[in-house]
């Protein structure tokens, strides 16, 4: 194997302790110089690289029940490493897999804002900037240095907070290290969340708490062997590095999209 | 005066050739083509002149505006001073990232008054420090917001030089003038000195295709050290320079561009 | 020299050629790129040194300890202090907004002093010199005329150093009108006061109970301390402790909970009892507890036996009576059992006999005090100042009866009754009042019946914000003396609500006050001195800073240092000396208060026949209703099945829906004996039929354009409902009738 060493960063939400509080959401926000405007109620034009989704089972008052499902970027590996919906689509090379972290990147001056990735991406997970960037008077001395704010026209979308990666990194170095720790670098909404929903690490190493929570079947392509645990459209052979984990039925496979008439337990085969 | 003539000539042929017969028409068109091959090499030359003086001489000087730094900096005299060469004052901060230029803070260590007699330092002081006024440098090397750039990592890790990306700025006496882009608001360091691109020293220019140079260049040779055979290093070598960057050892962590991923240097 | 068209021509192309042999083109073309690419209006945020400073957050009363992280004197990002006793590095999603605030548009930049009419907005920039002796001139006349009584203080707090300076400022000066913002803590301080004899906070261990038995209290939308509640409910997903939530909508403590129990709203009181009932017939109390540290037990067991069994309490509560049964063994067999009231955010008091009743319920499974259960947490007593010497006038101010009626004949328990104030102001019974300052509330957005406020705030002649923001009450004020933020300030922050165990956090500068803003302690103690005499004596201290350090002692550097104070030597009291009513034990009826152990539903406003529906508020964390509205990035956060452009969503059951004729999406007038309102409608299926549900912290008039006039303020629909043994604010919602629009 030519990467013996590389990474593969992921994170495993828990929908039983998800509250859907929101501070996922603003922590990214914050983090990651994410514009706002007046009005924020298209949530189609409404940048959230962490978005929740509230679902719903569909049954009446009193057997009803909802769920809250945050949802960053995927980073999808696709089926054979790299071939994520969007890196494969986009024309400018202005989206990327990396094959060191798993993660996919996104170079805002490079896109020249054609939405193929966007139109390729099931999950929602990527947004166009219509509008320039405008922070109220005096707001942007909260900017941070580490994430460049975005021009209108280009696409932007959760980084799994890489800068903080580089930042452990460069931590690391002068300590002498060339090895990231996992509590050294963690994504902002990981740290943020209250209830402690999302655990974040490295997929390809069994002592971060992620692989042991999810533990990956690197046979198919990373499927989840936790029965608890299910990704995003699964059937799509996205391959997210994205888990959930949720002890409801209903939630696990309103997560695939599943029909009434399908059987969860038999997990269907992708196409190899 | 001729100039004119030749003109009205040239509209009483353009009308049919009639009217004036000064000479015999052979003598005349030999005479004719001599003329004007002459005037349309020479415009030729003349349009190929200008346009080069334009391009490489007017325009670069339209291109930058200059600016001075706000005072004048000695790097000889200080690194005279200093035990630990550049990182004295360019230093590592613990957390790994790099102070870039020193801050008053770490000035005023020594120049609290003024120490000798040169006029900058006077103002430096005076202006500056008694102020408690951060200097407003120009940074010849600033990249934009987009990039990320560790220093630890070339320095701590890959054991680079300053000299390398910086040049011999640590043996000038004085700062020379900052030229701006008008356009990009970049210093002209990132594109070089020379408008036409060109580069004879690694710290020539700072562009991302320099980079990538000597990335290429370097994750190859780090990846083949780990190879045995001198077969295959050959082989290696062949397609590295044949098909650049599909050598599977010169391969980076990007799956799209087989070059290292966007966002080792993107932000 | 001749030019031709062919010389022309032919310089053209030399020129051309020339052109591609120079580096013009090729170079023009790159920078205008890159000119592209980096527009010069993209702001690019200066690089610097990274640090991080420790603080306390202080936009609710939660305490959570945060970390700011800074580049040079920038804050950058507000962070979970990892470590705290409270937060432990989590944060909620206001908390991870402030910098929006600091340096956000609706910062009041200078002290303002009104020029137009009120409300209009036109202001003037005054000094500070002059807005404090402005202040004191206005005070020293009333104080003059004999009228110091009519000072009305309204105060977010009344613990921690800057709400007691309020306190000594009235005290010596001579007004007893000191009022807090009501919530839920108003009405648990009176039932430990009656039941338990205690003059104490409710601290709730949750962390180590098994079975939480919530009636409507959203654990997770933003009761108590609300990122402790969301790390607690982590703690039971993993420890299988049970949450039960009772309330008539499906809440986002509902639908986490482990069974949610619809409840037809304002019953709950009846459940309790009815639980209680069970318990006792079935003799699953706590034997020791009731036999050695309660009274009134037989009394109170007679009356709970005679009156509320499972099938008189499940018609009034809709829950069928095998459900109650089943739920009070669950409770009473649960080794911690916990129960706990206050619906939502708990920021309206309700009925103290509901409190009570639910209280009762700890007690018979004996969880007063212990492990798992509910404490009664005495204040820690860090602020010894000396006592004040109070001159004739301020002695005869002290003497006059309190505008709210708080510790009057009708309603002697209670400690303050803001809610009473706009009627007394409005109806003018006692006496006006003069002078009004309010600082840490925003009284006019918060209070219900937004009208009648809005008409008692105009009756008072001069009234001062001490508000940090432009909100709705300074809006209305006549004098605005901004604080600094809480990112720019020293301030002690006093137990998180609910805290078991008492810790002092530390807010301290994060950042240099950005603007020509005071510290609202400063701005006391300047005004006591300008007054002179016995006022300014008893604030001997040069500055708020001062009193602070002094006042904290030996745990200032601890404090600087960790950010909090935790009282490592705290300890719990044993049941025998934890009571002191008159028996020293645990009182099921208190005599004060014999109304008490019977259930009497709040009478709600409006008539069933005009009004058929009822009319909720609810909570939601992505919503602040308290003294500042959302930020930005919170507002980023609402569903758009909450607010669609400025309309704002009612919850409706699809059923009810049906029977009005009315649609998803669909505009509807909404009509409450208070007041009207345009909405939209939303069906969810999670709603008990015959109730519309109205989500609060929207409706703001003032903040930012990012904030005001986007939904309507549920207090604009509702009005108070007195209870009538605390006189506390008991509405839990009001009659509406819904038509389409």
């Amino acid at each position: 194997m030519k990467h013996k060493k590389a990474k593969k960063y992921g994170m495993v939400i828990d929908l039983d302790k998800c509250t859907g509080c929101g501070s996922c959401m603003v922590a990214c926000m914050a983090e990651n110089n994410v514009p706002f405007r007046k009005d924020e109620s298209d949530k189609l034009l409404s940048i959230t690289w962490m978005r929740i989704y509230k679902l719903t089972n569909g049954k009446p008052f009193p057997n009803t029940d909802i769920c809250y499902l945050p949802r960053p970027c995927m980073h999808c590996e696709g089926q054979h490493e790299g071939h994520s919906p969007c890196v494969t689509v986009c024309p400018a090379i202005a989206t990327d897999y990396s094959s060191e972290t798993g993660i996919v990147s996104q170079i805002y001056t490079r896109c020249f804002g054609c939405r193929y990735c966007m139109a390729s991406c099931p999950y929602h997970a990527r947004y166009f900037n219509w509008w320039d960037p405008v922070w109220p008077d005096g707001m942007e001395k909260y900017l941070s240095p580490n994430v460049s704010p975005r021009m209108r026209g280009v696409v932007e979308k959760c980084s799994f907070c890489f800068h903080r990666y580089q930042m452990a990194k460069e931590k690391a170095f002068m300590e002498g290290r060339r090895k990231v720790e996992e509590d050294e670098y963690q994504t902002a909404c990981t740290q943020a969340c209250p209830a402690g929903a999302i655990t974040f690490g490295d997929l390809n190493n069994p002592n971060h708490t992620v692989y042991r929570m999810v533990k990956p079947d690197p046979k198919h392509h990373g499927r989840p062997t936790n029965p608890n645990a299910f990704r995003l459209l699964e059937r799509l052979g996205t391959n997210p590095k994205v888990y959930y984990l949720s002890s409801r039925e209903w939630i696990r496979r309103a997560g695939d999209n599943y029909l009434k008439s399908e059987s969860i337990a038999k997990k269907p085969a992708h196409h190899e | 005066m001729s100039a004119l003539d030749d003109n009205a000539k040239e509209i009483a042929e353009d009308a049919g050739g009639e009217g004036v017969a000064t000479s015999s028409p052979e003598i005349n068109q030999k005479e004719q083509d001599n003329r004007s091959e002459g005037p349309i090499i020479l415009f030729f030359i003349l349009g190929l002149f200008a346009s080069l003086i334009l391009g490489w001489i007017i325009f670069p000087k339209l291109l930058y505006s200059k600016k001075k730094q706000p005072i004048d900096f000695n790097h000889v005299l200080h690194v005279a001073e200093v035990e630990d060469g550049c990182e004295s004052c360019h230093f590592f901060r613990e957390d790994g990232t790099y102070s870039g230029v020193p801050k008053l803070e770490q000035c005023i260590d020594c120049h609290e008054e003024i120490q000798g007699d040169s006029p900058d330092e006077i103002k430096f002081v005076e202006e500056y420090v008694s102020k408690g006024r951060e200097v407003p440098w120009l940074i010849y090397s600033r990249q934009p917001d987009s990039v990320f750039f560790s220093h630890a990592a070339h320095v701590k890790v890959a054991g680079m030089d300053c000299v390398t990306c910086h040049g011999h700025i640590g043996e000038s006496e004085s700062l020379k003038i900052y030229e701006e882009n008008r356009i990009t608001g970049y210093s002209r360091d990132i594109w070089g000195k020379s408008i036409g691109g060109f580069k004879k020293n690694t710290w020539d220019r700072m562009k991302m295709d320099d980079c990538a140079e000597c990335h290429r260049k370097n994750t190859a040779k780090i990846e083949r050290a780990g190879v045995k055979t001198p077969t295959n290093r050959l082989i290696d070598h062949f397609i590295d320079v044949v098909y650049p960057g599909t050598s599977k050892f010169g391969k980076g962590s990007s799956v799209q561009t087989e070059r290292d991923a966007c966002f080792v240097c993107h932000k | 020299m001749k030019i031709d068209r062919r010389s022309f021509l032919s310089f053209l192309i030399g020129g051309a050629a020339g052109t591609t042999l120079s580096p013009l083109t090729w170079k023009l073309m790159d920078d205008s790129a890159i000119w592209t690419q980096m527009w010069p209006w993209t702001p690019v945020p200066a690089d610097g040194e990274a640090s991080y400073v420790n603080s306390a957050c202080s936009l609710c009363s939660g305490g959570c300890g945060i970390t700011v992280r800074k580049i040079d004197d920038r804050a950058v990002k507000i962070e979970g202090m990892k470590g705290h006793p409270v937060n432990n590095g989590g944060l909620c999603i206001l908390g991870l907004s402030g910098l929006q605030l600091l340096y956000g548009p609706t910062r009041v930049r200078t002290p303002l002093k009104r020029v137009g009419q009120r409300g209009q907005g036109r202001w003037e920039k005054i000094s500070w010199k002059d807005a404090i002796s402005e202040v004191a001139e206005t005070l020293g006349d009333l104080r003059e005329k004999g009228h110091s009584h009519t000072v009305g203080f309204i105060s977010g707090s009344d613990r921690g150093t800057v709400p007691r300076l309020f306190d000594r400022f009235l005290t010596v000066y001579g007004s007893p009108n000191l009022m807090r913002t009501s919530s839920i803590i108003d009405s648990y301080e009176l039932t430990l006061h009656l039941m338990q004899g205690a003059q104490a906070l409710p601290g709730f261990d949750f962390e180590n109970a098994d079975f939480i038995l919530s009636f409507g209290s959203g654990i997770l939308d933003g009761w108590g301390s609300p990122v402790r509640m969301f790390r607690a409910n982590s703690t039971w997903c993993n420890t299988g402790g049970k949450v039960i939530q009772i309330e008539p909508r499906l809440s986002n403590t509902a639908a986490k909970s482990d069974k949610w129990i619809p409840v037809n709203p304002g019953t709950e009181a009846a459940l309790a009892l009815g639980i209680a009932h069970v318990i006792i017939k079935e003799s699953l109390y706590h034997a020791e507890f009731i036999n050695y540290y309660s009274e009134g037990f037989d009394d109170w067991k007679r009356f709970v036996l005679g009156e509320y069994g499972p099938d008189s309490v499940a018609t009034i509560t809709g829950i069928d009576s095998t459900t109650i049964i089943a739920l009070a063994r669950s409770f009473a067999r649960a080794s911690k059992p916990l129960a706990i009231c206050g619906r939502g955010q708990g920021t309206t008091p309700g009925s103290l006999n509901e409190c009570t009743a639910v209280h009762a319920l700890n007690a018979l499974v004996g969880n007063i005090n212990k492990k798992g259960g509910i404490f009664a947490v005495a204040e820690p007593d860090y602020i010894n100042w000396p006592e004040v010497e109070m001159d004739v006038r301020a002695a005869a101010g002290m003497q006059k009866d309190r505008l709210d009626g708080a510790g009057s004949k009708k309603y002697p328990f209670s400690r303050y009754l803001l809610n009473r104030l706009p009627q007394a102001i409005n109806s003018g019974e006692k006496y006006p009042l003069k002078a009004l300052f309010v600082a840490g509330a925003n009284p006019l957005y918060t209070m219900s019946d937004s009208k009648a406020v809005k008409k008692a705030f105009d009756k008072v002649p001069f009234v001062v914000s001490f508000s940090s923001y432009m909100d709705e009450t300074a809006q209305n004020a006549d004098l605005i003396l901004p604080n600094h933020t809480y990112l720019e300030r020293y301030e002690d922050i006093p137990t998180p609500a609910g805290m078991p165990r008492p810790v002092i956090g530390l807010s301290r500068p994060v950042v240099e006050p950005q603007f020509n803003t005071k510290h609202t302690g400063d701005v006391i103690i300047l005004l006591a001195k300008a007054m002179g005499g016995n006022i300014a004596d008893a604030f001997a201290w040069n500055s708020y800073d001062e009193c602070l350090k002094e006042t904290l002692g030996y745990k200032w550097r601890v404090m600087v240092e960790k950010g909090f104070w935790s009282y490592p030597d705290f300890f719990v009291q044993t049941h025998e000396e934890s009571f002191d009513t008159v028996s020293g034990k645990f009182e099921f009826a208190p005599k004060e208060t014999g109304s008490l152990k019977q259930f009497k539903p709040v009478n709600i406003e409006g008539d069933k026949t005009n009004y058929p529906l009822l009319l909720i508020p609810y909570d939601s964390i992505r919503l602040a209703n308290g003294v500042v509205g959302d930020p930005p990035f919170v507002m980023k956060s609402v569903e758009d099945t909450v607010l669609k452009g400025t309309d704002v969503f009612i919850e409706l059951n699809p059923k009810t829906a049906g029977e009005h004729g009315l649609r998803e999406g669909q505009l509807a007038m909404l009509s409450t004996p208070v007041g009207k309102a345009r909405v939209k409608v939303h069906l969810f299926d999670g709603i008990m039929p015959g109730l519309v549900a109205l989500p609060r912290g929207l409706g703001h008039t003032a903040f930012d354009d990012y904030l005001a006039g986007k939904g309507i303020n549920f207090n604009e629909l509702i009005g108070p409902v007195e209870d009538s043994v605390s006189g506390l604010d008991a509405a839990w919602g009001i009659r509406v009738k819904l038509a389409k629009a």
